[in-house]
């Protein structure tokens, strides 16, 4: 039987969030990140009045979107979509016109002055090859990220889309993201 | 493009001022594209806070990568957090210590010349011997925390013939180390894994991380559906996923756990069979409890009567599977001990002992021991006086504080040298200034650590020691519910002139006359731990693998039979302490309502965020980023009376001293409390980020300890704030 065409992407679960920043620390290693910048976020959220109160935070990073709008206005094709859905920027072809970061709904590129090229999360690609967890998703000490194929019925991914509510954010973009928020 | 590939360290001496301001990223770049890089992996031990994580090291041609964790190990559950992530800094670090250094110029003022090894050996020793000459081996005092070579600093401060080593424990949990220790004789783990109902004050366990308690809490809670209470002043992240939080009224904890307990009592809710066959003293703490109330309590806690009795009713149910979770991170009021008591007897008269969801005594894997030549025991008291003071605590931790007050006022005798093994008590003890006082009345400060602390900054010599990427430590055993043996090993060699402890104290040894107790290396020291272990080869599996984890480890009910005989005075778990009785406390929990705050002033807090421990990471640049200077937390109604807007810069004032910082206006806080991070407003310039960046915490806490351990009180200082 031939294999089916891997689809990656991530299932949050904010509500085990702690906001530790585990995440954003070896991602920052495992990238190469320069302080300046960062692949992936933490969104806080702090409402109320005392002492009626409730706090929040909702990791976000790029959405690996399945029609993404930085590949379609990226005029040298640096920018590009993998089979397995990840979004990835070909650091060569890159010129640095930054068309991506305007185009992309997530804020989720950013342009390293020292390269001169546009940089993101491409779940760690690397560490995918070595059949390694993307950083953010393995080092998380309450497991918030789940990683997976969306097309592996088997995977707990695929079972916490079937039996859990979700939504992804701003879906009017219409780019057809993958990281899904439990509710 | 090309492949980068670079160094980023400060080319130069040691000299503070040459340290340059650069500090966009210090971690070298190994990179993407280099096809041929030689990538190993090497599991080892984290040294970032007290949890000793396992982790593997990714070594790409002699540099460290990442450092991912390691499933391996059950207590780290398969994490690393932000802190563990962001060791590799600790060795990339341009800022570091590098070579060992003499102070210049005077103390505090930053003005170093760099030493040779035998240099600072000598010198070190000559000062050492002279202290000793004029006022005994008992005029040297040796300070540390808990690390794996912390045995051969202190192996060498007994040997040297001083009584006086004092440790973090009462900076720390000896409070709760000794309620527990009274009650059971040991003290245990909580399963919160398995628990169904957990009850917290104040202890933050989702952002001060204890493994596997931190992890084991969310999984639990927002899993398994365990209800968690939790009992704070302030809104932190452990409060937001409780499922319900009261911001109780600071001090006032034991009167919410006693009408618990007179509630569960009075309504006969505790577990009868349980406090039959395996305490004493219930008939004693019946009639105690009888004035506590929840109606009594909800006057001094603020939480609810009816809230208190049904959390009593609800605990009483969930139990064997329900806790009290202990906490730590310092006593918080001078009657301390007994609140950590009242935990412990509502966990025992509920049957949650040694059982699955409950307190669990730890598992623990025997090493063996290296033999090497025993010292003579020192003849002269120790200076804290333990035995007049805190006769029931760890005489061998000291008692910080009151060791402090007792060398500057000379009594019993005079104590003018000291060595530091990496603890930085000016930022770890309350009242900065004291510390001072004392530091500066010695005529010889040592420090050993990785680091320019601020106590280093002070002191004489600073000794620069490999970090824990760079040096094989000692075999640790992490006791738990299940014990695991860790390992450390070297990942890359050191990047700089930096030895470690064990050399360090062979070295000072060998000019104190001391070497004969030194005579072994550390591959004999480990060869002996390890002979025991039930493993073929087992030291080719520690470094294989970084962690042992005995298989089919027995976890509850090895303490609940008739034969078993808990460590205390009756053989059975003490809710009624005549051991307290004969040391002149009280053998059951008594409340005494705290101080509140007068008119115009505020308690101050200390707590903790997920990226820092204590005091020494707030300088780590990927860790600073997230916090690059502390705020004074305010809540919205107090900060309108004094007319202070967020982001204000205001002056907190205490009784020993003032510090400026900015507000953070918020409602997240009780409006007669205010709150700082820990470990900002630095001394020491080699601390780029955080020296002169918001203000230090110790500089305003007043000194106050626990009656019983000795603990430092974090939690009794109130402060003024204005607009400046």
């Amino acid at each position: 039987m031939a294999a089916r065409p891997k689809r990656y992407a991530m299932v949050v679960d904010s509500k085990k969030c702690i906001n530790c920043k585990a995440c954003v620390v070896a991602c920052r290693a495992e990238n190469s990140v320069p302080l300046a910048y960062s692949r992936n976020w933490l969104n806080e959220e702090n409402r109320g009045v005392w002492p009626k109160l409730m706090a929040a935070s909702h990791p976000e990073q790029c959405h690996q979107c399945d029609h993404p709008a930085c590949v379609r206005v990226c005029p040298t094709g640096a920018s590009h979509h993998r089979p397995d859905g990840i979004v990835v920027v070909n650091e060569a072809d890159c010129v640095g016109c930054r068309y991506c970061m305007i185009a992309c709904p997530y804020n989720a590129r950013f342009f390293r002055e020292d390269k001169g090229v546009v940089e993101k999360c491409d779940f760690c690609v690397k560490r995918l090859d070595r059949g390694q967890l993307p950083a953010c998703v393995e080092t998380c000490p309450s497991k918030v990220r789940v990683f997976g194929d969306l097309n592996d019925p088997e995977s707990k991914l695929a079972e916490l889309l079937n039996n859990r509510e979700y939504r992804v954010k701003k879906p009017e973009a219409g780019t057809g993201p993958q990281i899904y928020y439990l509710i | 493009m090309d492949r980068r590939k670079f160094l980023k360290f400060s080319a130069g001496g040691a000299a503070g001022a040459a340290i340059g301001a650069s500090l966009a990223y210090v971690k070298p770049f190994s990179h993407s594209q280099q096809k041929e890089a030689k990538r190993v992996e090497i599991p080892t031990t984290c040294e970032m806070c007290v949890n000793k994580c396992s982790l593997i090291a990714v070594v790409e041609n002699g540099v460290i990568h990442k450092l991912n964790p390691n499933p391996e190990n059950p207590k780290s559950r398969g994490m690393l957090c932000a802190r563990g992530n962001a060791g590799l800094q600790q060795v990339y670090d341009s800022a570091r210590l590098k070579r060992p250094l003499i102070r210049a110029g005077n103390r505090g003022e930053g003005n170093w010349r760099p030493a040779s090894w035998d240099e600072a050996f000598d010198f070190t020793a000559k000062k050492l011997s002279e202290t000793k000459d004029k006022y005994g081996p008992q005029g040297t005092l040796w300070s540390s925390t808990e690390s794996f070579q912390e045995v051969f600093f202190r192996n060498l401060g007994a040997a040297f013939g001083s009584p006086n080593q004092v440790r973090h424990p009462s900076l720390c949990l000896a409070s709760v180390n000794l309620a527990y220790s009274l009650t059971f004789g040991t003290v245990p783990s909580f399963d919160l894994l398995n628990s169904k109902y957990i009850i917290m004050s104040g202890a933050n366990r989702l952002e001060s991380f204890i493994t596997p308690d931190t992890m084991d809490l969310i999984e639990s809670a927002e899993y398994r559906k365990a209800k968690l209470i939790y009992l704070d002043p302030r809104f932190t992240v452990t409060a937001s996923k409780a499922d319900e939080w009261y911001p109780i009224r600071p001090g006032t904890d034991l009167a919410f756990m006693l009408a618990m307990l007179n509630v569960i009592v009075s309504e006969n809710r505790y577990d009868k069979e349980f406090v039959a066959n395996y305490t004493v003293g219930f008939d004693k703490l019946v009639e105690h409890l009888k004035p506590f109330t929840p109606d009594w309590a909800e006057k001094e806690t603020e939480i609810p009567a009816k809230d208190i009795t049904r959390i009593a009713r609800e605990f009483s149910d969930a139990a064997p599977r329900a806790v009290y979770y202990a906490g730590r991170r310092s006593s918080w009021y001078r009657e301390d001990f007994h609140m950590r008591r009242a935990q412990a007897i509502l966990n025992a008269i509920v049957g949650s002992w040694d059982r699955e969801g409950g307190m669990v005594p730890n598992g623990k894997i025997a090493l063996g021991e290296y033999l090497f030549l025993p010292w003579d025991d020192p003849t002269a008291p120790r200076v804290d006086e333990m035995d007049k003071n805190f006769p029931l605590a760890a005489k061998g931790d000291g008692a910080y504080l009151k060791l402090r007050e007792n060398v500057i006022a000379g009594t019993p005798y005079p104590v003018k040298a000291w060595m530091v093994h990496k603890q930085d008590p000016l930022n770890a003890l309350p009242n900065q200034g004291r510390t001072l006082e004392m530091l500066q009345q010695m005529d010889f400060v040592g420090v050993i650590d990785i680091q320019m602390s601020d106590t280093a900054w002070y002191a004489d010599v600073v000794f620069p020691e490999s970090t824990y990427l760079e040096r094989t430590d000692p075999v640790e055993v992490l006791s738990g519910i299940t014990p695991v043996v860790v390992y450390r090993q070297q990942v890359v060699k050191p990047a700089h002139d930096t030895k470690t402890t064990l050399e360090i104290a062979q070295g000072l040894a060998k000019r104190l006359g001391l070497s004969q107790y030194f005579d072994y290396t550390l591959d004999q020291w480990i060869a002996a731990q390890v002979k025991e272990l039930p493993l073929e080869a087992p030291l080719e599996y520690l470094k294989k693998h970084g962690v042992y984890v005995p298989r089919d480890f027995p976890k509850y009910g090895s303490t609940l039979n008739a034969e078993h005989r808990f460590v205390t005075k009756s053989g059975k778990i003490e809710l009624f302490s005549e051991r307290l009785q004969e040391a002149n406390y009280d053998p059951l929990p008594v409340y005494q309502a705290p101080a509140q705050p007068p008119l115009g002033k505020f308690r101050i807090l200390t707590g903790r965020r997920a990226y820092f421990t204590h005091a020494n990471s707030t300088n780590n640049a990927w860790l600073n980023q997230f916090a690059p200077a502390n705020s004074l937390w305010l809540n919205q109604s107090a900060a309108d009376n004094l007319g202070i807007a967020d982001g204000d810069r205001v002056e907190v004032a205490s009784t020993v001293g003032a510090v400026r910082l900015k507000a953070k206006v918020t409602q997240e806080i009780r409006p007669d409390c205010v709150f700082m991070l820990h470990g900002y407003g630095k001394k020491s310039k080699w601390q780029r980020l955080v020296a002169g960046a918001g203000g230090c915490d110790t500089e305003l806490l007043e000194t106050a300890w626990d009656k019983v351990s000795g603990n430092a009180s974090l939690h009794e200082t109130f402060v003024s704030v204005r607009k400046v």
